[in-house]
């Protein structure tokens, strides 16, 4: 492990050269009373520009990320990021934009939110987008605020969302920060939203059901039209969580399906990189019954001019200041561009054909809980290897580590006992899935041969598995500058 | 070009293990009846230089800062970002990793952050923060609902200056709460009413929320209004500006219990209001009421320091509907950006920049105070924004600057209806002595003139 920056460089070290005030401060007549001013120095290491590069720099090959790896985490649609979107990006009539300039000055980044929009509701069907949510969950909560402001508007009493057991964990906990219960249901035994549960526990005061479609066991709902059918019966709303929308696109959309409300997670199927954790973006889109509870402002567009239209006065208001992650919207436009129409649902196929791949190779070795073609990613089982040899899921993924390959997700979905669950997407190629196949023989094997080997992993990365109990019971979230190994001064 | 690895060739194949024929028939669990009839109508597929040209194109429409001279502020500022943040946001190690759920494969993420962690509670003078939130905005939203789980009261007191959009944000965040939220009135050089405060708040509030600098630019009294709330048992969340933070008293110091802000000024582009990143900062019983990741040190099975996300038993994928927020995936990238920032501009650097922003305000100022027909109700005390009132329409005036290339700040009034006549003007570091200069003169040329038509 790496020292932390807090115990390297030297007292009295400077760094990067910082612009000093236009005018000595002497010549400047007023300042501020010193009842406001600090009294002392901030405990920040004294660092040269180098100390900092070299730091940041062997820090980031502690990492796997898919610039590095396969990285199959099911789910988050570890796509391969073009660079072209990530400097087109920068430019400077894109990074050196403030939001509050006028509207003549930012019309080529309203066009863009405008195109971009426009791009979004032909893919989805949808009638309009919002962009400001920053991520797939802020898109959810966007979503069911509107959700609840339709029903708050026809003044219908609405109390409980209808979530399957099998969703992501953000949908429940979104739709509770409405002020909604949250009513599970079971899925079928295949894995899919079992209708009758569904009839059972809606109700009249059914305000949504959220769903993803494929689901997460990676699994089109076939049955869809007619669960939108007994909802929309109800007066209730059908939320597209769009997590999964990478096995669809122009194959099929979420109007089609009957959804009413959805968000699209650009950081997923348009190919904007995650971050290590973010920045992503969860645009938000509504059929035209649900246009005037969207977040303000919008970009139209009067008179040949692109502007922000703040008129609707029934709108939920804001969820972030200013617009959205606007760059991470330049990036995503640019892959459209890039791709198009065509090249989109070329990209669904392949995605989807890369998962039944792996699932088709590794079904002889990994219980697969639902066998039948799967969408762009497919949940395998360990409760096999769990029972013969006591080799648990986790034990499977930190095995893949020594092996220079990104653990699937574990543990999810819910209903899958030690799942594991894998989504290739399609910019990977038959070479990596291929070896991914024979790693995963090889584990499988070693988990019979010699099981400690997989419990001890993973052997070979910077630290071996962590004490996770201890992180939570002794908690220690910072460095302190009163702690004995502070060494800098 | 849909960045597609496979060839025609090993499609076959694939498929023929599948043992299909079509890909086609990957989708025969998708109905007929809801499947798309015809291809998507959306242009492409451009070729590199194609989109190049397309993208300068479509950014030359845009009249970015650094060709006009700008005093805009108000929540997004122009400040220099070194070059050694982008390159190192810039490693693809980096920016092309998921959240750090696997510790092992994650060091570098999961370190990065307790490091960036570590210079928010330093920056701010707090125990523990959390590994970032959306932005400023959404920051404040959650301190309310989180001060709320803390005390289980609802009666939520706001600065009416705070910025319009973080109100707007709070107020959209906590419909679906049973919430009584209340905006506390200002006097008139635009600080909080001290003596409202005195007389409202009770046994019920859960939560004071200030901001200070303020929207107009004016400093609070942070620490009085700390004490009036504590004596209710209310829990004060302070919106701050970090690089406000390189000179004035840290909230830790004032007793705050909730630092909120946006992190945009620490290493991030203006970016058109985003990406930038949120950070909320509390004092250490809170912990577990936190929401968002948080990451933590402990050692691994050899004994050795290592780094995981922790405290996950509030969050969303563990606890569902019952977690703190719903809050997955924050803005890591940004927040990245502030660490190396701090790192880069280091203790020195960083006072060196706060002071400049504040130096340069108020040689502005300064410079402007000559003119008698502005009014300044903040007295001259502020960091680097303040607020101006005008004998005319503010957007007669951002105009007549405009066609000198200058941006002269944010017209209040397309925030504050009743406040008429005024703009905010804000300086960074990046403000040279000719700029500054060169708005001064224009303003004093442009109020001469109309003193003459007035006369007239």
């Amino acid at each position: 492990m790496s020292n932390l920056i807090f115990e390297k460089g030297n007292f009295g070290r400077e760094g990067v050269s910082v612009p000093a005030a236009a005018k000595p401060k002497k010549d400047i007549y007023s300042s501020i009373p010193d009842t406001f001013l600090a009294k002392k120095n901030y405990d920040f290491p004294y660092l040269s520009e180098l100390d900092v590069i070299r730091h940041y720099v062997n820090l980031s090959r502690l990492n796997f990320s898919i610039d590095t790896n396969f990285y199959p985490l099911g789910s988050c649609t570890m796509k391969y990021n073009p660079k072209i979107n990530e400097e087109l990006s920068s430019m400077k009539g894109f990074v050196n934009l403030h939001p509050y300039q006028d509207q003549e000055d930012i019309q080529g980044a309203l066009y863009i939110i405008h195109d971009l929009e426009k791009m979004l509701c032909e893919i989805t069907g949808m009638n309009r987008f919002s962009f400001q949510p920053s991520a797939g969950a802020h898109g959810e909560l966007t979503g069911m605020l509107m959700i609840r402001a339709y029903h708050c508007a026809k003044n219908n009493k609405k109390t409980k969302v209808i979530v399957p057991d099998s969703s992501h964990g953000t949908n429940p906990a979104s739709a509770a920060m409405c002020g909604y219960e949250i009513v599970q249901i079971k899925s079928n035994e295949n894995g899919l939203v079992d209708i009758s549960e569904l009839k059972k526990n809606i109700d009249k005061e059914t305000a949504a059901v959220m769903l993803t479609n494929p689901n997460t066991l990676g699994l089109f709902e076939e049955e869809i039209k007619e669960i939108a059918d007994i909802s929309h019966a109800k007066g209730a709303l059908l939320y597209y969580d769009g997590a999964n929308l990478n096995a669809l696109l122009g194959i099929t959309n979420p109007a089609l399906m009957g959804f009413d409300v959805m968000h699209i997670n650009l950081h997923k199927t348009f190919a904007t990189p995650h971050g290590g954790g973010g920045p992503g973006s969860g645009p938000v889109g509504v059929t035209k019954e649900l246009i005037e509870f969207l977040p303000v402002p919008l970009v139209d567009k009067k008179d040949n001019q692109f502007y922000f239209n703040y008129d609707f006065p029934r709108s939920i208001g804001k969820v972030k200041a200013f617009y959205g992650n606007f760059l991470v919207l330049v990036k995503a436009y640019i892959y459209i561009l890039s791709v198009g129409g065509l090249g989109l649902k070329e990209i669904s196929e392949n995605a989807v054909l890369n998962a039944n791949y792996l699932k088709e190779n590794l079904k002889k070795y990994f219980d697969l809980p639902y066998d039948k073609i799967c969408m762009h990613e497919t949940v395998f089982s360990a409760a096999r290897q769990k029972q013969e040899n006591d080799i648990s899921a986790l034990d499977i993924a930190k095995r893949l580590i020594d092996y220079g390959i990104h653990p699937p997700t574990v543990y999810f979905p819910l209903i899958v006992k030690e799942a594991l669950m894998i989504e290739p997407t399609e910019t990977e190629s038959k070479e990596t899935l291929d070896n991914f196949i024979e790693v995963m023989k090889k584990i499988y094997a070693e988990s019979k041969t010699n099981p400690q080997l997989l419990k001890e992993a993973p052997h070979n990365t910077p630290v071996r598995r962590l004490n996770e109990v201890k992180a939570a019971m002794d908690l220690d979230l910072r460095w302190n500058p009163q702690k004995p190994f502070d060494n800098h001064r | 070009m849909a960045y597609i690895s496979n060839t025609e060739k090993q499609k076959k194949e694939m498929l023929a293990v599948l043992g299909l024929s079509t890909v086609d028939s990957l989708f025969a669990s998708i109905p007929a009846s809801i499947r798309l009839k015809k291809p998507l109508n959306i242009k492409g597929s451009l070729s590199e230089p194609e989109l190049i040209r397309e993208l300068e194109q479509i950014a030359s429409k845009n009249n970015s800062i650094d060709k006009i001279n700008s005093f805009l502020g108000a929540g997004c500022y122009e400040h220099f970002v070194p070059s050694a943040v982008r390159y190192i946001t810039s490693r693809t190690e980096f920016y092309t990793a998921y959240t750090p759920y696997q510790p092992e494969a994650s060091q570098g993420t999961l370190q990065a952050i307790y490091e960036y962690q570590t210079y928010i509670c330093l920056l701010t003078g707090m125990d523990i923060t959390c590994a970032s939130l959306y932005d400023g905005a959404s920051s404040c939203a959650e301190a309310v609902l989180m001060a709320h789980r803390v005390n289980g009261r609802n009666k939520i007191f706001i600065a009416s200056n705070l910025h319009p959009e973080y109100k707007r944000v709070i107020y959209t965040y906590s419909c679906g709460f049973d919430l009584d939220i209340k905006e506390i009135p200002c006097n008139a050089e635009f600080l909080l009413n001290l003596d409202f405060i005195s007389r409202n708040l009770d046994e019920h509030t859960s939560s004071i929320l200030i901001q200070n600098p303020n929207f107009f630019g004016g400093l609070e009294e942070v620490e009085k209004i700390t004490q009036i709330a504590h004596q209710k048992g209310a829990l004060v969340i302070n919106s701050v500006y970090p690089m406000s933070l390189g000179i004035l008293k840290t909230p830790g110091e004032m007793d705050v219990d909730i630092v909120v802000g946006d992190g945009q000024s620490l290493g991030n582009g203006m970016n058109f209001g985003g990406p930038s990143f949120g950070f909320l900062a509390c004092k250490k019983e809170f912990a577990r009421k936190m929401p968002g990741r948080i990451v933590g040190r402990t050692v691994d099975k050899d004994n050795k320091e290592g780094f995981v996300l922790t405290l996950q038993a509030r969050e969303q994928h563990i606890r569902r509907e019952k977690a703190t927020s719903n809050i997955c995936s924050n803005q890591s990238l940004n927040a990245l950006a502030a660490c190396v920032y701090f790192a880069s501009v280091g203790p020195i650097g960083f006072k060196k920049i706060s002071q400049a922003c504040c130096d340069n305000a108020h040689y502005l100022y300064e410079k402007l105070s000559s003119i008698k027909d502005l009014v300044f109700p903040l007295r001259g005390i502020f960091f680097n924004e303040f607020l101006i009132k005008l004998p005319m329409d503010a957007k007669e005036l951002l105009a007549e600057l405009e066609k000198h290339k200058i941006i002269g700040g944010l017209n209040v009034t397309k925030f504050f209806p009743e406040i008429n006549h005024a703009i905010l003007v804000s300086c960074t570091e990046l403000k040279t002595q000719a700029q500054i200069e060169d708005y001064s003169d224009k303003m004093s040329k442009i109020f001469r003139k109309e003193k003459i038509n007035t006369k007239i």
